[in-house]
C-alpha cells in the first residue's frame, strides 16, 4: 500500500501540486439476513482502491481509481492536478491548511474477538434463534434479523510525510419485527431502529446484544402497538431513551458543528448551520445538564480510529460545555479560517470519496441521574423508545421526531403503552429545558449507520455515546 | 473519466465468470461507473472530484441456498476470489425459498439515457459551466452555491439461465443555490444530455427566486392550499411510491394501496415507465429482466403494483422488471416514475390559487404514518404567499405534516410542463408542477 501512496504523491507533486495526500483503502464486510423463517441472504463485499487529493495553483483537485497498477496510478494522480487547475479558474483565495503534527504510526481498533475469525455457521445459528423466537409470537406478520461486520485497512500519506496506517473493525446487528391490522402497521426493532446497532469492536458487541434474549420481548411489544392509545397531545415532561437521545444529539447538535456548514460548503445541499462563530462562548445552547463532546477516542465509539483522513490525531473537543456553545468539528481548510487547528474530524466514506467533515463520536456527556428517577420525578408525560421517524430544518433548528414505543407516565409512574408518538421543537430552546441526564451505568456508545452528507453522496458511520435524559414542557403529539 | 471499459469487455468478464462457475444457479453482474463533480460555494470551486471503478456481483444458486459476493476494484485473482466467497456464503445460508433464475425474454436493450457529449465531458469544461452561474449571481450581487455532476454508467448482467443485458447511461445534474442578504433561491435541471442543462438558464432562475426572496417573514402554521414545484412535487411522488407500489409492500399488508378504489383525485395518474425518452430511460431490472410500464395510479385510481422474480412467483404473475439486486428483503423498487401532466401554465396554477402558499423546495421529508401516507418536512429557498392569485411576500421556511394520498385527492391544477427531478435518493422522475387544494403546515 506505502508503494502505491509514494507513486501517486510523487507524480502528483511532480505535476505541479503544492500539497498531496493519498489514501489505499482495502475493505471487506460480509453481511447476512434472515427473514420470516424462509428467506435467508449470506454476502460479502470486497472494495479495493486508491483516492489523492492535490493542491494546485491555490485549488484542490481529487481523482480515485480501482486499478491499482502503475499507469492507473499515474493517470489518476495528474488527473487530480488537471481537476485542480480546472478549480483554479474559480478560486478568489488560494486554499490554506491549519499546520498540523506530520503523523506516523498504526492503529487498530482493540477487540477481543475478532468477528472474521467467527464462523458463519455461529453467526447463522443466532439470527435463526432470534428469529424463530419473534416467529413464536402470535400476531407478528414480518420478522428479520441480521448482522454486518466491517474491517477496512486504510492508509494514509501526505507530502507533508505523514503516513499512517490504520485497521478499523466494526460489528453491528439487529432486528425488526412487524405487526399489522387492517387498519395500522407497527414495528419494534431492536438494539436500535435502521437496520442495526453497530461499534468499533469485535464479535464480543454482538454477544453483549443478546438478540435472542429480546426477540421475544420485541415482538411482544410489536403487536401490542397495534392496540394502544395513541399517544397524548400537549405540552408535557419528554424522556427519551438513549437510543433516541443519541439521535438528538446527532441531528441538532452533531450536523450544526460541522465548521464546513458554517461556510458554506453544503448550503445547496445538506444545509448551513444556526451556530455561526459569533456565538462561541456566548451562546446559551442548553441547560446546565448538558455538555456534548465530539471524541474520536471513545472506546467502541463507531467514531473511533486512530486519524482521521487528513493524517490528524484522533481528540476529544467540547462542543457544548454545561450549556454554553463552546466549538466546532473542523478539518485543515476550515481551521485555517479562523487561526485555529484542526480537531481531526475529516472522514471519507472510502476511497473514492474526499473527506468532508463528519462526525466522530459526538456524545451527550453523562449526567447524575437515572431513568427510574426521572420518571419518579415526572408528574404528566412520556417515555419514548427507539426511533421512527426523523426531520429537521437545514440550518437545524426546527425538529420533528417519532419513536416506535411511548409510555405514558402518571404521578411518577409508567402508566400504559401509547405509540405513534411525535415530539417537536427548536433546538436550543429544546436543550434548555433539559433538566436531567441519566449517569454513566445507563450511558451506551451507540452507532448511527446511515449519516448522509456531500455531494456525490457519502454514508458514513458515526457514534454518540448517550443515556436517557428528561426535558419540561416539550409539544408532544401523535400521528394520525 | 479515466478509461471507460467497452460492452464487449463487461460481458466478456461476466461470461468468463459463469463458465468458471460451471454450473446452473450463476448470476453475474459487472458495472463500470465514472463519475465526475464540481462543486461551488461562494461562486467558487471548492470541491472537484473523479471517480472511476467497477463492480463485479456473483449471485450463486444451488440446494434451496443462495450465497453473494461482490468486489469493487481489479484485484488479484478476482474470478477465484469472487467464487470462492460466494461458494462459501451459500453453503452456510439455511435453505429457503430461492427465486429461480428468470430467462431471458423478448426485450430489448433500449431505449437508454446516453448521451456521448456527457460521456466525454471535462473537468474545464465543467468549470467554465460554473463559471457561467457564478457571473449570473454575481451580476445580481448574490452568492451561488452547488454543484455539476457528469457520470456514465455501464451495466451488464449475465446467467446461467441465458440472459445477458448490457446497457450504458449517462447523467448529468446542475443544481444551483443562490444566496443573497436575507434569503435563498433554487433552480436545478437534471438530463441524460449535458447540453440539455442551461447553465445561465439555471442560474437566472435561482437567481430570481432569490431576489423575490429577501426579508422573508413569519408566518402561523396552518391549511394552506399550495402550488408545489415539480422539484417539491418530485418529493412527494417519491415517497407515496416508496410507501406502497412495490409488491413486497401489498404482501406485507403494509401498502396504502386498494387495488381498484379511487383514492386521490382524478387529475393524478403515475405509472412507472422505463422507456419514457424524458425518464431516463433503461430498459432491464438488475435481475436482467425487461421492465415494463405500470400503471399504478390512474385517475385517482389505485391499480398495479411494481414486482421482481420473488414477488412475482408468489403471485404467480410474471416480474415487471424492477428488482433491485437480489435476494434481498427491500423488495422491488419503482425507480422511473411518470407523473401525469395537465393542462396549465405555472402562472395559471398560482393565478387559480387565492390566498395559499407556493413552494419551491422541499427537505428532509421522513414517514410518520407509514400506512396513511403521513409524512412531515421542511420548506427551504423560497417559499412564497400567494394572494389574490399572484405569487406575494416571501415567507420562513415551515414545517409541514400532511398525508400525501390525502393532498393528492385535492388537485386544483397541474403543470402542462414537466420536468425531470430528482428526489432525495437520487432517482428520476418525471413531474408537472401541482396546485392542491389542503396542506398542512405545522410549524
Amino acid at each position: 500500500m506505502r508503494e502505491i501512496a509514494d507513486l501517486a504523491i510523487d507524480v502528483a507533486v511532480s505535476s505541479g501540486a503544492t500539497y498531496a495526500d493519498c489514501r489505499v483503502v482495502q475493505r471487506g464486510i460480509q453481511a447476512m439476513t434472515v427473514k420470516g423463517g424462509r428467506f435467508a441472504e449470506v454476502s460479502s463485499f470486497e472494495d479495493e482502491g486508491m483516492g489523492i487529493r492535490a493542491i494546485v495553483d491555490g485549488a484542490w483537485g481529487f481523482a480515485s481509481v480501482d486499478r491499482l497498477d502503475s499507469d492507473s496510478l499515474r493517470d489518476a494522480a495528474r488527473l487530480a492536478c488537471r481537476i485542480a487547475r480546472a478549480s483554479a479558474r474559480l478560486r478568489r483565495q488560494p486554499v490554506r491548511l491549519a499546520s498540523a503534527p506530520v503523523a506516523t504510526g498504526e492503529y487498530v481498533t482493540p477487540m477481543e474477538r475478532d468477528p472474521f475469525e467467527v464462523s458463519l455457521e455461529e453467526k447463522m445459528d443466532l439470527l435463526i434463534r432470534t428469529d424463530e423466537a419473534m416467529a413464536a409470537v402470535a400476531g407478528v406478520t414480518t420478522h428479520e434479523a441480521s448482522l454486518e461486520f466491517v474491517r477496512e485497512h486504510r492508509l494514509f500519506a501526505s507530502s507533508e510525510g505523514s503516513l499512517v496506517d490504520q485497521v478499523i473493525v466494526e460489528s453491528g446487528g439487529g432486528m425488526d419485527a412487524t405487526a399489522t391490522s387492517d387498519d395500522d402497521v407497527q414495528t419494534r426493532s431492536f438494539p436500535n431502529s435502521f437496520g442495526r446497532h453497530q461499534l468499533c469492536a469485535g464479535y464480543e458487541a454482538i454477544a453483549a446484544m443478546d438478540l435472542a434474549g429480546n426477540a421475544s420481548r420485541i415482538a411482544t411489544e410489536a403487536v401490542a402497538l397495534l392496540s394502544a392509545p395513541p399517544c397524548p397531545t400537549g405540552r408535557m415532561t419528554l424522556i427519551l431513551d438513549g437510543t433516541q437521545a443519541a439521535l438528538q444529539v446527532h441531528e441538532s447538535c452533531g450536523h450544526p458543528t460541522e465548521l464546513d456548514r458554517v461556510r458554506g460548503d453544503e448550503a445547496a445541499y445538506a444545509g448551513t448551520s444556526f451556530l455561526t462563530p459569533d456565538l462561541l462562548g456566548r451562546f446559551r445552547y442548553g441547560s446546565e445538564q448538558v455538555t456534548i463532546t465530539a471524541d474520536a477516542t471513545t472506546p467502541r465509539g463507531l467514531g473511533t480510529y486512530g486519524w482521521d483522513d487528513e493524517g490528524v490525531a484522533a481528540q476529544r473537543t467540547v462542543l457544548v460545555d454545561r450549556g454554553v456553545f463552546r466549538g466546532y468539528m473542523s478539518s485543515r481548510e476550515t481551521a485555517a479560517d479562523y487561526g485555529w487547528t484542526s480537531t481531526g474530524a475529516m472522514r471519507a466514506e472510502s476511497w473514492n470519496r474526499i473527506p468532508l467533515i463528519r462526525m466522530t463520536n459526538v456524545n451527550l456527556e453523562p449526567g447524575e441521574s437515572s431513568l427510574e428517577e426521572m420518571i419518579a420525578g415526572t408528574e404528566h408525560g412520556v417515555y419514548l423508545e427507539t426511533n421512527r421517524s426523523w426531520s429537521i430544518d437545514d440550518r437545524r433548528l426546527n425538529f420533528q421526531f417519532g419513536t416506535q414505543n411511548g409510555w405514558e407516565i402518571r404521578d411518577g409512574k409508567r402508566l400504559r403503552l401509547v405509540k405513534n408518538a411525535l415530539y417537536a421543537g427548536r433546538t436550543p430552546e429544546f436543550w434548555r429545558s433539559c433538566d436531567a441526564v441519566a449517569g454513566p451505568s445507563e450511558w451506551r456508545p451507540w452507532g448511527v449507520v446511515n449519516c448522509g452528507k456531500g455531494q456525490p453522496g457519502q454514508v458514513i458511520h458515526v457514534g454518540h455515546g448517550a443515556a436517557p435524559c428528561r426535558f419540561r414542557r416539550v409539544s408532544v403529539t401523535a400521528a394520525s | 473519466m479515466i478509461s471507460p471499459a467497452s460492452p464487449d469487455d463487461l460481458l466478456a468478464l461476466a461470461d468468463s465468470i459463469l463458465e468458471r462457475v460451471g454450473r446452473d444457479g450463476a448470476e453475474v453482474t459487472v458495472v463500470h461507473h465514472d463519475e465526475a463533480l464540481t462543486r461551488f460555494a461562494r461562486n467558487q470551486i471548492h470541491q472537484n472530484v473523479a471517480e472511476s471503478s467497477r463492480r463485479v456481483r456473483l449471485r450463486l444458486m444451488g440446494d434451496e441456498q443462495v450465497g453473494v459476493a461482490e468486489i469493487r476494484g481489479e484485484v488479484d485473482d478476482l474470478q477465484g476470489r469472487l467464487i470462492a466467497a460466494a461458494e462459501a456464503a451459500r453453503e452456510l445460508a439455511p435453505g429457503g425459498d430461492v427465486t429461480p433464475l428468470p430467462r431471458p425474454d423478448a426485450g430489448s436493450d433500449g431505449p437508454v439515457a446516453h448521451s456521448p457529449a456527457t460521456a466525454l465531458c471535462t473537468p474545464e469544461w465543467r468549470a467554465g459551466q460554473v463559471g457561467t452561474v457564478a457571473a449570473v449571481s454575481a451580476v445580481a450581487g448574490f452568492e451561488a452555491f452547488g454543484a455539476l455532476q457528469t457520470s456514465m454508467t455501464q451495466t451488464a448482467i449475465a446467467n446461467s439461465q441465458g440472459v445477458r443485458r448490457h446497457a450504458t447511461t449517462t447523467a448529468a445534474s446542475l443544481i444551483c443555490v443562490a444566496r443573497g442578504e436575507n434569503g435563498w433561491g433554487y433552480a436545478d435541471r437534471h438530463h441524460h444530455d449535458i447540453r440539455r442543462l442551461d447553465a445561465e438558464q439555471v442560474a437566472q432562475e435561482a437567481v430570481e427566486t432569490c431576489g423575490r426572496n429577501q426579508q422573508a417573514t413569519a408566518l402561523d402554521p396552518g391549511v394552506f392550499p399550495v402550488v408545489l414545484s415539480p422539484c417539491a412535487v418530485a418529493d412527494l411522488v417519491g415517497h407515496l411510491a416508496d410507501l406502497g407500489f412495490s409488491a413486497l409492500a401489498h404482501q406485507e399488508h403494509r401498502s396504502f394501496m386498494r387495488p381498484g378504489e379511487r383514492l386521490m383525485s382524478e387529475l393524478v395518474s403515475i405509472a412507472d415507465d422505463a422507456s419514457h425518452p424524458d425518464a431516463m430511460p433503461f430498459p432491464f431490472d438488475d435481475e436482467g429482466v425487461s421492465t415494463r410500464g405500470v400503471s399504478c395510479i390512474e385517475e385517482g385510481v389505485c391499480r398495479s403494483f411494481v414486482h421482481d422474480s420473488a414477488t412475482a412467483l408468489r403471485e404467480d404473475v410474471p416480474s415487471t422488471g424492477h428488482a433491485l439486486p437480489m435476494p434481498n428483503t427491500f423488495g422491488p423498487w419503482a425507480r422511473h416514475l411518470v407523473v401525469a401532466s395537465g393542462e396549465s401554465s405555472l402562472d395559471d396554477l398560482i393565478a387559480a390559487c387565492d390566498h395559499g402558499l407556493y413552494v419551491t423546495r422541499l427537505w428532509y421529508v421522513r414517514d410518520v404514518h407509514p400506512l396513511r401516507t403521513v409524512i412531515t418536512g421542511m420548506t427551504r429557498d423560497g417559499t412564497f404567499l400567494i394572494e389574490n392569485g399572484r405569487l406575494g411576500r416571501p415567507v420562513r421556511d415551515l414545517r409541514f405534516t400532511q398525508s400525501i394520498v390525502d393532498a393528492l385527492s385535492d388537485v386544483r391544477g397541474a403543470g402542462r410542463e414537466r420536468s425531470i427531478e430528482l428526489d432525495e435518493s437520487e432517482r428520476a422522475l418525471l413531474v408537472p408542477a401541482l396546485g392542491l387544494g389542503s396542506f398542512a403546515f405545522t410549524s
